[in-house]
């Protein structure tokens, strides 16, 4: 199972087969900011440091570019950690803890 | 009066057509009319011309969205407004350029970077009760079961040269206005304009150009709505905001996300306007409470997430 880091933090998740960041977050007890959770506004952008992803639904190349791809930049809602992955969000990523005890559990 | 009769038709680009066909059809509960060259077509069951919506495959927003206006003869007179009007590309449309649409003209409106169709008919396949003692809704419908498109609300960087394009051209009204201070100084933000009585038929919001904020369809009552966001938490459809009332037009609402992240809108309720009612204004210090009547806060997704 891949393991999920975000840089400089102390969260880090084992995802699910197939499970997207977002969604790993969301089950260690974490939010962060996001727009229409189906790919297709580009505001949960963040860039992958370490790692790869790969995506189950098409994304638009309006939303994400090759470019971006190439950089490392995905798209949390979507983008499924083929690989232990680091991802290093900005400041308006806002990354918080809606819920300690699902994060508590995410830690053991 | 305003020649146009209401919004008739929307094309949107999707990502994936399975998806969208599933949310349209099977969550919404449109009526698929023609899949055709990777197009599909759609329309609310009380519709009752071929479609209302039209999904592309590739890329994601607005493409184009058509008003449907009284008789042939009005389209010469918004030709030529359009063309006096300036600050536009006016073409004539033939019949056939769309799907089961007539002739038309289509004007693209650089200001705001957007396109649309006018047009005076359209292949009628009838309401879905019928039109001889009719019921009142059909007794199958599939999921929210919208019964048609209601409005939408599209954003761009001069919305104010749009705006007046719309009541000069096509002789719309103002329903409603954002603005951010009653000085005569201050800027639009956003306007509610209407060819009808309802209370929108169009809405521009300040932006970036080219970019949809959403379409909607219009519900019966408040009932309908929750009723709709029941079926979106079943579905596993992403809700943007609600449900809820709008201050701006007294709307209930439920803003929500098709798959390929265009957003829709419930919409019901509302009041009847008339071209004579006051415009009703809202300033900036205010206009939480006037898009969320009950939280009076404004939430990020919903001005910052668009197609």
């Amino acid at each position: 199972m891949p393991r999920l880091t975000v840089a400089d933090s102390d969260v880090e998740v084992l995802l699910k087969p197939g499970e997207t960041i977002l969604g790993g977050l969301h089950r260690a007890g974490y939010a962060a900011r996001t727009g229409c959770l189906r790919g297709g506004c580009g505001v949960c952008k963040v860039e992958v440091t370490q790692g790869s992803v790969t995506y189950a639904e098409t994304v638009a190349e309006t939303v994400l570019t090759p470019e971006e791809r190439t950089s490392g930049i995905c798209l949390i809602c979507r983008a499924v950690p083929q690989e232990d992955t680091v991802i290093a969000p900005r400041p308006e990523f806002k990354l918080r803890c809606v819920a300690p005890f699902l994060a508590a559990l995410a830690r053991k | 009066m305003s020649d146009v009769l209401r919004m008739g038709y929307v094309h949107a680009r999707v990502t994936d057509l399975a998806r969208a066909k599933d949310h349209y059809a099977n969550t919404l509960g449109l009526y698929p009319t023609l899949e055709e060259d990777g197009k599909l077509y759609f329309k609310g069951w009380d519709e009752w011309d071929h479609h209302s919506v039209v999904l592309e495959e590739g890329g994601v927003g607005a493409v184009k969205f058509g008003f449907k206006v009284w008789g042939a003869d009005a389209l010469d007179g918004i030709e030529k407004r359009a063309q006096q009007f300036g600050d536009c590309t006016v073409t004539r449309m033939s019949a056939g350029d769309n799907r089961e649409v007539s002739d038309g003209v289509r004007v693209h409106l650089p200001c705001i970077d957007h396109t649309f169709e006018f047009y005076h008919s359209m292949t009628e396949v009838g309401l879905e009760v019928g039109t001889h003692n009719p019921d009142a809704f059909p007794r199958h419908l599939v999921g929210v079961g919208a019964p048609m498109l209601d409005h939408a609300l599209l954003m761009g960087e001069d919305i104010d040269t749009a705006a007046r394009f719309f009541m000069e051209v096509t002789d719309f009204y103002t329903t409603e206005r954002a603005q951010t201070d009653l000085s005569d100084e201050h800027q639009t933000i956003a306007y509610w304009l209407s060819a009808s009585q309802k209370v929108h038929d169009i809405a521009l919001l300040r932006g970036e150009n080219g970019k949809l904020h959403h379409f909607a369809f219009q519900m019966r009552d408040w009932n309908d709505i929750l009723h709709a966001a029941d079926l979106f938490s079943m579905d596993d459809v992403p809700i943007d905001v609600g449900p809820t009332r709008h201050g701006i037009t007294r709307g209930e609402t439920i803003y929500f996300f098709d798959p390929a992240g265009n957003r829709n809108e419930t919409f019901a309720g509302g009041y009847t306007s008339y071209r004579d009612r006051p415009t009703i204004i809202w300033t900036a210090d205010q206009l939480a409470k006037g898009i969320f009547y009950h939280a009076r806060e404004l939430k990020e997704s919903f001005t910052s997430v668009y197609t």
